[in-house]
């Protein structure tokens, strides 16, 4: 007998499958951690959640992570436990207690934000538990929808996305981060749903609409008539994008473009291989200058640097210098406040004031280089005209003359500021690539301010006026006499119908986070190189990225 | 001892992201740092090198927070501290 059950609405989609119960008590235990060590251990993890959503391009939700990765080695939540494990109590229901103290402490303030970052400390004190009691993390066996009276959203990101199809909660609301979380990764979801768990236990299978808010247990012939429909079609993209992840990234008639992987920390650049990365295209550098209170030394990023070009064997990685500037201020690199600091001391303008902060990176990235033999290909964020480039060629040339041994390195430029578009004929003829940030580039084009969530709606980066100035950058780069190549790394190469249009408009590689590979290669594949050229043409010729969607969508 | 005050000016008040900024800040310096919510309770200060505490002081928009150091180097941590906050934690100020 299907049953009904109302709840809100939280993230569209609908999805049916088994339900897997969530309880988010720790059972089962393996080999212990100290309190210090089970602390750090969760920070670390929290670190590496916070490192992949920033390089999906999810900047608002990495930073729920990066609070819970403080929260977790805080001294006053640690010290509440560590005062009761020298009370006699066992570290594990020392830290469950010590986390339920603060969370009530929270949930005790008349702020709607704060208290409901109580979630957030509970789900930090149960992290830690884990690993106090060295159980396993939660994962999926088969395909399900996860059923919970709440769920943390560090759980939710780390269970496996090919098997998660959907969410349904007994509490939460709207905005919790539950909610939101499964908004930006587009997992279906119903949350606020009373007596769910309850009448779940029994339920062998579970149906969501998460645009209806409405959530179907054990679903009859009628029901799953009603939401088969857009089950199928949801379906069937999925496993299509899953059977494209292993091929190359080509057109139906063979042409290939270099498949790289974006990384934000060393450690994401073997995953990035293993899931079929041609190469890494950007990797991220402030990971290593962020979160400390000086700055790293040319050693500590050498070897940050060697790992991953380690990781990549004879495939080629893109190191970006630091991309730092006033939006997200480092205690020891103190800048001015800033009206915009999009406009302002930012990436390689900071070399004005700070030399020393690219001198020491470029020289670790060659030692890097020196120690594994690979080339590497530098490249700097926000340059504007020549001038920035020649500046970085200089830094570079000091630099080999500092490391003489380091195989020379490839240097390349973001083309992200609209004036490096205009130039990009001056600016090719002195480098061996570019890669576009489109979301940079989209943001100064169009002028809509990335933060600022009024306006979002208008930074859409197929609008004609940005693949227009795309066209330009690869049209310039091919009239070079010395050849420079063109890549994108913005979110726009890990958007299908971007990607096809990239395609068409001749850019060499696309660089994206690596859970794009398989609807990206899907779309480009399914049509030719003249197809793709064509449709890019006839793009530019449109008046609005909603025209030019259209126009991809139906073609 | 070094000791300032200043209002907070985020839309948001100290939320979990910048508090996040301010604590790393904080945690940047030599210096005991601690942290006064004078508008909700001038008896209850903080850590400035715990989120926990920092959040757990409630700060919302417009309330004056005090800032006090001690250490070799609480000068230069409170100004520059002061400094963060003034310039929004890497927030959009809607005043500013």
């Amino acid at each position: 007998m299907s049953e009904r059950l109302a709840g809100l609405a939280a993230a569209p989609g609908v999805a049916i499958a088994a339900p897997w119960v969530y309880r988010p008590a720790v059972t089962g235990a393996g080999e212990g951690a100290s309190l210090e060590e089970a602390a750090s251990a969760a920070s670390r993890d929290l670190e590496l959640l916070a490192g992949r959503l920033r390089n999906d391009g999810r900047a608002d939700e990495a930073a729920i992570f990066d609070a819970q990765a403080l929260m977790a080695t805080d001294e006053e939540l640690i010290g509440l436990a560590a005062a009761r494990v020298a009370g006699g109590e066992d570290a594990a229901s020392a830290m469950g207690a010590a986390g339920e103290a603060v969370a009530a402490t929270f949930e005790a303030l008349d702020d709607e934000l704060l208290s409901a970052r109580a979630a957030d400390v509970r789900d930090v004190a149960a992290r830690i538990v884990r690993h106090v009691v060295g159980a396993d993390a939660p994962s999926l066996d088969r395909r399900s929808i996860v059923v919970a009276v709440d769920l943390a959203p560090s759980v939710t990101v780390e269970l496996d996305r090919d098997l998660l199809a959907g969410i349904a909660l007994e509490g939460g609301s709207r905005t919790s981060h539950a909610a939101i979380l499964a908004r930006a990764l587009a997992i279906p979801a119903v949350v606020g749903v009373p007596g769910l768990l309850e009448r779940a236990a029994t339920a062998t299978e579970v149906a969501i609409d998460g645009g209806a808010g409405l959530v179907v247990l054990d679903p009859d012939e009628a029901a799953r008539d009603s939401l088969a429909g857009a089950v199928q079609a949801a379906e069937a993209a999925r496993r299509a994008d899953s059977a494209y992840r292993d091929r190359p990234l080509a057109t139906s008639d063979g042409h290939r473009v270099l498949c790289a992987a974006n990384v934000a920390e060393p450690g994401e650049a073997a995953a990035a291989f293993a899931d079929g990365a041609e190469g890494i295209g950007l990797f991220r550098t402030e990971f290593a200058f962020a979160g400390r209170g000086t700055p790293p030394s040319e050693e500590e990023q050498a070897a940050a640097y060697e790992s991953v070009l380690r990781a990549a064997g004879d495939a080629p990685v893109v190191v970006r210098l630091a991309d730092i500037g006033g939006d997200k201020p480092l205690p020891y690199l103190p800048i001015d406040p800033e009206a915009n600091p999009f406009l302002g001391v930012r990436a390689i303008r900071l070399a004005d004031r700070y030399p020393e902060l690219f001198t020491t990176q470029v020289r670790a990235i060659l030692r890097a280089s020196e120690r594994t033999g690979r080339p590497a290909s530098i490249m700097a964020p926000m340059v504007a005209d020549v001038a920035d480039v020649a500046f970085v060629r200089e830094l570079v040339r000091e630099a080999c003359a500092a490391v003489p041994n380091a195989p020379a390195p490839r240097v390349g430029i973001m083309v992200e500021i609209p004036s490096a578009v205009m130039l990009a004929d001056q600016l090719a003829e002195m480098i061996d690539f570019m890669s576009i940030g489109t979301n940079d580039l989209t943001q100064y084009l169009l002028a809509v301010d990335r933060t600022n969530p009024a306006v979002a709606e208008r930074q859409d980066p197929v609008h004609p006026a940005v693949l227009r100035a795309i066209a330009r950058v690869v049209d310039a780069a091919r009239a070079t006499s010395r050849g420079c190549e063109v890549a994108v790394c913005g979110e726009m190469a890990g958007d299908p119908t971007g990607a096809a249009l990239l395609v068409g408009l001749g850019v060499d590689e696309l660089s994206m986070g690596p859970a794009s590979f398989g609807s990206v290669k899907r779309a480009v594949a399914a049509r030719s190189h003249d197809e793709l050229r064509s449709l890019a043409q006839r793009a530019m010729t449109l008046r609005s990225a909603a025209e030019v969607r259209t126009l991809v969508g139906e073609a | 001892m070094a000791r300032a005050e200043i209002d907070l000016r985020n839309p948001s008040g100290l939320h979990a992201r910048p508090a996040a900024t301010f604590v790393r800040a904080a945690g940047g310096y030599a210096s005991d740092v601690r942290v006064t919510n004078l508008t909700r309770d001038p008896s209850k200060s903080a850590s400035a090198k715990s989120v926990i505490g920092v959040m757990g002081l409630g700060v919302a928009r417009g309330h004056r927070v005090r800032l006090e150091a001690d250490g070799t180097d609480a000068e230069v941590a409170v100004a520059s501290l002061v400094e963060l906050i003034a310039g929004g934690l890497g927030e959009a100020l809607d005043d500013g």
